[in-house]
């Protein structure tokens, strides 16, 4: 069931509509309580990475290479280890037996080729290059020092002999004959060609069809920015043999696995990993850097903690970066607006080294999201993951589903140019019917549940869309074109189903889990896997857990992001934690609950079948008189006296979740712009978007990320380009080069929702953190085509830079 | 070379090298580390603390040119685990944080707009706009962090007029 919600989704109370799954009343949970992250964040006293000052701290700073592509000859470290304060200078012969760090998200069902690693996995960058730089930034040499300015003062005195080797940094250009080879074990610099749908069925639509349509589109490089640079503190003890490792990491279990087992060759059992508070991610803080191996190993190599926090400039040149493909996309279909094929080749730029799970995000990820919203006959995508001499690619807010709802969204509008219908009514027309569901859109993926055209109508509706010519005409008498531009989306989130993500190639399971362990005065601490970068997870799994018990969510202590605390789980990545951990909880919860039931049925001296828990009691059935409450029972388990044998004392479970399937989270955008005819400059005046996230944990939470989100793909359309010249250095090294969003940049958006419950878990949840980046770009593009189109214009490359638009507006190529 | 602050109130003299940057200064010299290192180049505004009373980027001051100025941080604004100004208790009725790396920087450069707008009429939107182009966020998008300005402006505003108004005739 659909319910679409008129008022804000900040002030509105919960639309908690008819799940028949859970049929029962909410108390918390889907309220806009206050965010109790909140007060510690505004007094600034979040401990963040770089706040984090351990007795004797030692200071660690990295040297990455200069030059994109080149043979080292030679590292010379004796100068800079005679330097004030120097205490090791190490390179890659320092660390003989540290292994590669390995990618665990490979294209999966295809043949696919990696730099090695020993363990047969696919590998992978060395932790520090010994023989050959391959981007900017590849990091070649550490210092460890006093402080931290010495230790980067020392960088310099470090002489490194480059023999310089050619460089290729697009992807379509690294697979031509005779381009620069990265990697002995890739032939061709092809990691691998990846397919999805149905190719012959898709060329033969194409070619019988009335009407096709076809894009040559850009999907341009981007660095996701998060405020905070990432930082890593490593302390080894050497009396237990324990490493501790404090980062910047959305996913500190994850961490944990792969650098003991995989990169360090040390037991599980001995690294511990923290998440402390984390400044923001976007999808770059859940790989595997060197530097998380590397401060770690220097520690015990000098028996003191040390601490590396990276600067802009080295997150710019070594943090994972984000889309960047280019693609050739055609669409066919009939005279009267219905799809009949949707067809992408794509050349999906890798970077320099597979990242931890980059490969597996510009593969399936954007590759089996391409049909959108959209029941498409015949669908085929396939890509060519390639290396290059770039910084290497990761996940990017909203990644792959972006790139797959750009380029569809592009074609719908350049189609519904072409046989002259209104772009929403061409939308209308091919939308996914609701009796669908679950529906198998061809390329891979089943969505779960949807409604899509009430979706679609209600961002219409508010955009005011019936009265755009009006508002052309009025603008034109300003000086400015006004365009409009709708995008719609499908987002796979709530990775995942573990057996499904092995057959995508993901090497390792995806479920998440939660402990509670009530304690004897009736407070409750619940416990997750995943792990916050601003997401308030301690207020929404508080609320969670006090909703399933019928308790004052103030009872609810949250712990995350430290791997001695916590039970296992994946982290945070991909929208996933309020749908994964968020059932985790309820269902640990329900466990609590059933305990309780067991407990106060021998407590009240009544058989478990009269006996009913409601309102944080249980109580006799039929008489709410006889009962106990949650505080008396806690303290009862905790003594334990009395219990039958099969009762355990105590309250403490622990539920790990693996949904069956996916979560399909969707919407509708609407973007108004002007475009300034004398300038060139575009301006969002009018920005609507109804998006989709199942049932909502706390509305408050939601609304900001969805406010954000779409800040970020509008930053991809009109301003973000991470742009690397013909030697392969990043031109866009630091934020003065590289432009993001700022507050006078963007309108007040209008926002609403519809609520269509996951049938995949037992909270009703989608996704939500990152979904909104999906549509942005695609819907501003459009608007800005559609404000210049009666200039032939069919296709401008983003970023829409006001020297592009200017160009176009003076009769530049079109 | 030694020089003197008043950081918050206190005075801090110590021996600071001549390239020191006042943000080194507060963080790792003197341990508050409330003020935030986002870009290195004055360019993002998590480094904001104010100088004499006005917001700069510390990031981009010598701290030998600080030499006997009053300096406050976020940890001069609140006393830890305490009572929120009225700044940071409209952000936080606004949810306008998220990670909250930018936050601090961002109450230190509004507050310096909040506070010139008492007794004046509140700043419009785009003022609000323009005056936060020098803080970046990547979490929030601006716009909790915009209607919070806007509501402690307007709390601001009310607790104003009561102040003012004549005995006997509120309400």
């Amino acid at each position: 069931m659909t319910a679409v919600t008129g008022e804000s989704a900040v002030t509105q109370e919960a639309t908690q509509t008819s799940q028949a799954r859970t049929p029962r009343e909410h108390t918390v949970l889907g309220l806009p309580l206050d965010i109790r992250e909140d007060p510690r964040l505004l007094r600034g006293e979040a401990m963040y990475v770089g706040d984090i000052d351990l007795p004797r701290t030692a200071h660690m700073a990295i040297l990455g290479s200069p030059v994109a592509h080149a043979r080292i000859l030679s590292i010379e470290t004796k100068a800079a280890e005679q330097l004030p304060g120097v205490l090791k200078v190490a390179t890659a012969a320092d660390f003989p037996d540290v292994m590669p760090l390995p990618c665990i998200w490979i294209p999966g069902g295809v043949e696919s080729h990696f730099p090695p690693h020993p363990y047969g996995l696919p590998g992978a960058r060395p932790v520090l290059t010994g023989d050959t730089v391959r981007h900017v930034g590849d990091a070649i040499a550490v210092v460890v020092a006093e402080t931290a300015r010495q230790a980067t003062a020392a960088l310099a005195a470090i002489a490194v002999e480059y023999e310089p080797l050619p460089v290729v940094t697009r992807a379509d250009e690294a697979l031509a004959p005779g381009a620069p080879r990265l990697h002995e074990a890739v032939p061709g610099n092809l990691n691998a060609y990846w397919t999805c749908g149905d190719k012959e069925r898709t060329d033969a639509a194409i070619a019988a069809a009335e009407v096709t349509v076809e894009l040559d589109l850009v999907n341009q490089r981007t660095i996701n920015s998060p405020m905070e640079p990432r930082g890593a503190v490593g302390d080894y003890d050497a009396t237990t043999g324990e490493y501790t490792l404090y980062a910047s990491t959305q996913g500190p279990h994850n961490h944990r696995f792969l650098l003991s087992a995989l990169v360090l060759g040390i037991p599980f059992n001995k690294l511990r990993v923290i998440a402390p508070t984390v400044g923001g991610s976007f999808g770059t803080k859940g790989y595997l850097y060197p530097d998380m191996a590397l401060v770690l190993l220097l520690s015990k190599a000098l028996g003191r903690p040390v601490k590396w926090v990276d600067t802009r400039t080295g997150l710019m040149n070594s943090t994972v970066q984000g889309r960047d493909h280019r693609q050739h996309v055609t669409l066919a279909g009939t005279r009267d607006g219905r799809i009949t094929a949707v067809r992408c080749t794509s050349h999906a730029n890798l970077g320099a080294y597979p990242s931890t799970i980059g490969p597996g995000v510009a593969t399936a990820l954007m590759g089996r999201s391409i049909s959108g919203m959209y029941e498409i006959p015949a669908a085929f995508c396939e890509v060519y993951a390639v290396f290059t001499n770039t910084v290497p690619l990761g996940a990017q807010r909203g990644s792959g589903r972006a790139e797959a709802a750009f380029l569809m969204e592009r074609l719908v509008d350049r189609y519904a140019r072409e046989i002259g219908m209104d772009p929403a009514e061409v939308r209308r027309r091919n939308l996914v019917p609701k009796d669908r569901f679950p529906y198998d859109n061809g390329l891979g993926w089943t969505y779960d549940s949807g409604d899509y055209l009430p979706n679609l109508d209600r961002a219409l509706e508010l955009s005011g869309y019936a009265d755009m010519p009006a508002r052309k005409a009025e603008a034109r008498t300003r000086g400015k074109r006004l365009g409009v531009g709708l995008a719609t989306y499908v987002a796979v989130c709530g990775v995942g189903p573990s057996t499904r993500m092995s057959k995508e190639g993901m090497l390792g399971g995806t479920w998440e889990s939660a402990n509670i362990r009530v304690h004897p005065t009736g407070e409750v601490t619940v416990t997750v896997g995943s792990a916050s970068t601003g997401q308030s997870h301690g207020t929404v799994f508080a609320q969670v857990a006090a909703d399933e018990l019928g308790i004052d969510p103030e009872q609810v202590q949250v712990l995350e992001g430290d791997t001695r605390k916590a039970p296992y789980g994946q982290g945070t990545y991909g929208s996933r934690s309020y749908s994964m951990a968020g059932p985790a909880v309820a269902l640990t919860a329900r466990k609590i609950k059933d305990k309780l039931v067991k407990a106060g049925a021998v407590l009240l001296g009544l058989p478990e079948e009269q006996v009913v828990y409601a309102g944080g009691r249980v109580h006799e059935r039929g008489d709410e008189e006889n009962g106990k409450t949650f505080s008396e029972l806690a303290m009862a388990l905790w003594y334990g006296w009395g219990l039958p044998p099969e009762i355990e004392p105590a309250l403490d479970e622990t539920t790990h979740f693996d949904p069956p399937e996916f979560n399909y989270p969707f919407g509708s955008h609407v973007a108004v712009v002007e475009v300034d005819e004398l300038t060139g400059e575009t301006e969002v005046v009018a920005y609507t978007a109804v998006d989709d996230a199942g049932n909502i944990g706390n509305p408050r939470i939601v609304h900001g990320q969805i406010e954000g989100s779409i800040v970020h793909g509008l930053g991809q359309a009109l301003m973000e380009a991470a742009e690397y010249d013909e030697n392969g250095i990043l031109v866009s090294r630091d934020l003065g080069h590289y432009a993001l969003p700022r507050a006078a940049d963007v309108p007040f958006f209008t926002l609403d929702k519809t609520v269509t419950p996951s049938p995949h878990n037992p909270l009703g949840a989608k996704g939500a953190g990152e979904i909104a980046t999906v549509p942005p770009a695609a819907a501003v593009v459009n608007a800005v085509v559609d404000a210049l189109s009666d200039l032939g214009v069919r296709h401008i490359d983003m970023p829409l830079t006001p020297e592009k638009v200017w160009r176009l507006l003076r009769g530049g190529d079109r | 070379m030694d020089l003197t602050l008043h950081v918050n109130g206190r005075p801090e003299t110590f021996s600071a090298p001549p390239n020191e940057l006042l943000v080194e200064r507060l963080r790792d010299g003197l341990g508050l580390t409330g003020t935030k290192v986002g870009c290195d180049t004055g360019q993002c505004g998590t480094c904001v603390v104010r100088l004499d009373g006005k917001s700069v980027k510390s990031c981009l001051v010598l701290t030998a040119a600080a030499a006997g100025s009053e300096v406050t941080t976020i940890e001069g604004v609140t006393t830890r685990g305490g009572e929120l100004t009225g700044l940071q208790e409209a952000l936080r009725q606004e949810h306008g944080t998220q990670c909250g790396f930018c936050t601090p920087g961002m109450v230190m450069a509004l507050g310096e707009l909040v506070d010139d707008a008492e007794g004046k009429d509140a700043p419009t939107e785009p003022e609000i706009r323009e005056w936060l182009t020098g803080n970046l966020c990547r979490c929030t998008g601006y716009h909790s962090v915009v209607r919070g300005v806007q509501r402690a402006c307007a709390a601001s505003a009310q607790a104003a007029a009561q102040v003012t108004a004549p005995a006997g005739q509120e309400g």
